[in-house]
């Protein structure tokens, strides 16, 4: 026993004479920070390191399997999924931890620029760390093409044509993101190589640069209102805390890092096993039209503002907005090196944070619940409720029919399935008269489109008399008083006219 | 072993042996949708919406009614799936038609509705008329027939059907099949009962339905089978008209 701790440390002691890296690693682990600094705030930068780390465990292994051909891409993630023992569970985690790993960078971002963590001397750190963001939303955006199924697609045919409204270069550009002028062979190796190589590449060094500032600069102190920060005397004041009220990096503050990396680890795992992976969706063929697709959640808000933006706004928003944020973002420390650091002297800082996250929260809520698309397959496959075909005349329940195969069902929904762009049509005779119905039908209106040309007076008469069977059984339709008015004149005029004409009893004829 | 070190294993092998039953586990993967062949989807994603959930109470006929899946053979089904029925709404769903189904897709529809709907003896009481008109009906006489057969229950104020705008929606071959194979699952009778309640009655003769048919159809007005006719541009403003 004696003997074989004698030999580790022999060749240890070998190995260290050589690599010479005690002294470094301990200068590391052991130096001084400020005591309040060991909290539980200042876990999420750590958390992102161990993220990516997962990342390119579970991507290398992945890597092994996925084939970057677009024609067996898709079939290789169902193999991953089914085949390989435990290869969905890699999947998931690989797809969940890209989820965490935008969130927790995020997160991080948020909470160093609310503790001022980015100023003076910080600010290069800061600006590192916003292309440490680009680049891993870059990863989300390459990860969600290399799951090459629908989803992924048409969210690249999006990204080719943001790229394409670039002035006098789109062309170019889009030539260059495809690897050609169409989404074909060589787009997915293009980006196979930019998920795989490029951009970790980058993220790995960017990364490297990161840590060594944090490391040589300190772990920002804990914000104070009233400390605020000089750049003539702020290193003297960090080194003088470190030292009178200060405790070394490990273990002092490791400790947290640790736990927490760890139960971001372990959630990863359970969103895992319990959410599974994603995808992949249908099969990534433009012939096959009957598909919804949908950006993966972190790109949910850009699909939302450009649903709403008005079209003539969308390239100069699409080109000019990200980046002015990129500018405003890598700017931000030089323009603000010096001064109070604490949340509680910095209303506008929180107000901003606070702004945009419920601003993205409301876009991404937005994003996955609006309407935007009809029911396509509505008018087919949602059978209408059946109380309304049973009490339904034979020419309303013809109009149902024509209400069925005319689509009307892919924007409007009744009984509660259907399409939802248009307003539900369930109480819809009490709203309209049989004649607002003829009207609205014919000529459209909002975003109706007019249906007049499109079906034969039968088949409106036919319709308008199923949907003015549409309401209530204790709310009657609405009428409309006037033609009520002349009907009964009518009525009565012909009644008068029928007894003047028929033949008096006793009369001779 | 120390009893911790099993119980650990044991969970191992427990989590190991049932991660397919995981909640996480993907489901199978998605097919393309022409290579869709299960009738149960393809039924659901085509018919359900005018022929009803489970080939019933939907606005159009009722395909889980027995009498009518004896009527129709396979070749005439298969024609108005892929074709549509021209004079009726049933749209044409074959791809050779424009439609979104395969020929395999339209022969599994037809097999799961004889397989589900079928019944051996689908007519239990006398032999129905055949499925085709086979002669030229006779409208005065069929709108007698009607008055005596049909009016007590199509009264104008109910079940109309004398209206032109509902027969230029409905083809000849559809009423036929309504007539002769009724509409169980609305309570309408079929050829040989007389009623809702389903009473017996005497049946109907071919002849019979050929002249019913005949005369509904002398009441179409072919115009309003038509679209209006597209407008010429005119160079008169809103105001001036």
């Amino acid at each position: 026993m004696q003997r074989m701790k004698q030999t580790t440390l022999n060749v240890y002691a070998w190995f260290e004479r050589r690599l010479q890296l005690e002294g470094p690693v301990k200068d590391a682990a052991l130096h001084q920070v400020p005591r309040q600094t060991a909290s539980w705030w200042y876990v999420f930068g750590s958390a992102a390191f161990t993220l990516l780390f997962l990342q390119i465990f579970t991507g290398i292994l992945l890597a092994m399997v996925y084939v970057p051909s677009a024609g067996e891409a898709w079939r290789s993630l169902n193999v991953l999924n089914h085949q390989i023992p435990l290869g969905w569970f890699l999947r998931g985690l690989h797809g969940w931890g890209s989820n965490f790993m935008v969130a927790i960078v995020l997160i991080h971002m948020a909470q160093v620029f609310l503790f001022g963590a980015y100023k003076f001397p910080r600010e290069l750190t800061w600006i590192v760390g916003v292309f440490l963001l680009l680049m891993t939303l870059g990863m989300a955006f390459t990860g969600q093409v290399l799951r090459f199924d629908q989803d992924a697609y048409w969210g690249l045919g999006i990204g080719a044509s943001i790229m394409s409204r670039v002035p006098w270069i789109g062309g170019g550009l889009v030539h260059l993101l495809l690897g050609g002028p169409i989404i074909a062979g060589a787009t997915l190796s293009r980006f196979f190589a930019l998920h795989v190589f490029v951009i970790p590449g980058t993220l790995l060094l960017f990364v490297f640069v990161h840590v060594w500032m944090v490391l040589k600069l300190g772990v920002n102190d804990w914000p104070m209102p009233g400390r605020v920060v000089r750049r003539e005397t702020y290193m003297e004041e960090y080194h003088h805390l470190a030292h009178t009220d200060g405790i070394p990096f490990v273990p002092g503050a490791f400790w947290k890092d640790l736990i927490f990396s760890g139960a971001i680890l372990a959630a990863v795992a359970v969103c895992a096993v319990v959410f599974g992976p994603f995808g992949p969706s249908g099969q990534p063929d433009p012939s096959i039209i009957q598909t919804v697709p949908k950006p993966d959640f972190f790109f949910l808000w850009i699909y939302t503002i450009l649903s709403y933006l008005p079209p003539q706004m969308e390239t100069p928003f699409l080109l000019i907005v990200p980046l002015l944020a990129i500018a405003i973002l890598l700017a931000l420390p030089l323009i603000a090196a010096e001064g109070e650091k604490s949340w509680y002297r910095r209303p506008v800082a929180v107000l901003l944070v606070s702004t945009l996250a419920v601003s993205w929260g409301v876009l991404t809520r937005l994003g996955t619940t609006t309407p935007w698309s009809p029911h396509m397959s509505a008018w087919s496959g949602d059978p209408l409720p059946v109380n309304r075909i049973h009490d339904a005349t034979p020419l309303a329940r013809q109009g149902a029919v024509v209400f069925q195969v005319k689509q009307c069902r892919n924007c409007h929904s009744v009984g509660g399935s259907g399409g939802e762009r248009g307003p539900a049509l369930d109480t819809v005779a009490t709203r309209l008269t049989i004649d607002q119905l003829r009207f609205k039908v014919v000529t459209g209106g909002g975003n109706m489109p007019a249906y007049g040309k499109n079906l034969s007076p039968s088949e409106i008469e036919a319709l308008v008399r199923f949907l003015e069977t549409l309401h209530p059984a204790n709310e009657p339709p609405a009428y409309d008083a006037s033609r009520r008015a002349v009907e009964a004149t009518q009525a009565a005029e012909s009644a008068g006219e029928a007894s003047r004409l028929a033949p008096h009893p006793g009369s001779t004829p | 072993m120390r009893p911790l070190a099993q119980v650990l294993l044991a969970c191992l092998a427990a989590l190991t042996a049932g991660c397919e039953h995981a909640p996480g586990y993907p489901g199978s993967p998605i097919v393309r949708p022409h290579e869709v062949a299960d009738f149960d989807t393809l039924y659901d994603e085509n018919c359900a919406a005018c022929h009803g959930a489970k080939g019933e109470n939907g606005p159009a006929i009722d395909l889980a009614n027995p009498e009518y899946q004896a009527l129709v053979d396979d070749a005439t089904l298969r024609k108005w799936i892929s074709g549509g029925m021209p004079g009726a709404e049933m749209p044409a769903f074959a791809q050779s038609a424009g439609g979104m189904l395969t020929d395999a897709q339209v022969s599994a529809l037809i097999t799961g509705m004889r397989t589900r709907w079928s019944r051996p003896s689908g007519f239990s009481g006398p032999t129905p008329p055949p499925y085709a008109q086979t002669q030229t009906g006779d409208a005065p006489a069929g709108e007698e027939t009607y008055q005596a057969r049909c009016s007590a229950c199509h009264a104008p104020s109910q079940q109309q059907i004398t209206s032109p705008d509902y027969l230029a929606l409905v083809s000849d071959q559809a009423l036929r099949s309504m007539i002769i194979a009724g509409r169980p699952d609305i309570g309408q009778p079929d050829w040989s009962h007389f009623g809702p309640g389903g009473k017996a009655a005497t049946p109907l003769t071919a002849q019979e339905i050929d002249n019913i048919v005949a005369y509904l159809a002398s009441l179409r007005n072919p115009t309003q089978a038509t679209n209006y006719a597209p407008q010429q541009p005119d160079a008169t403003t809103p105001a001036e008209r």
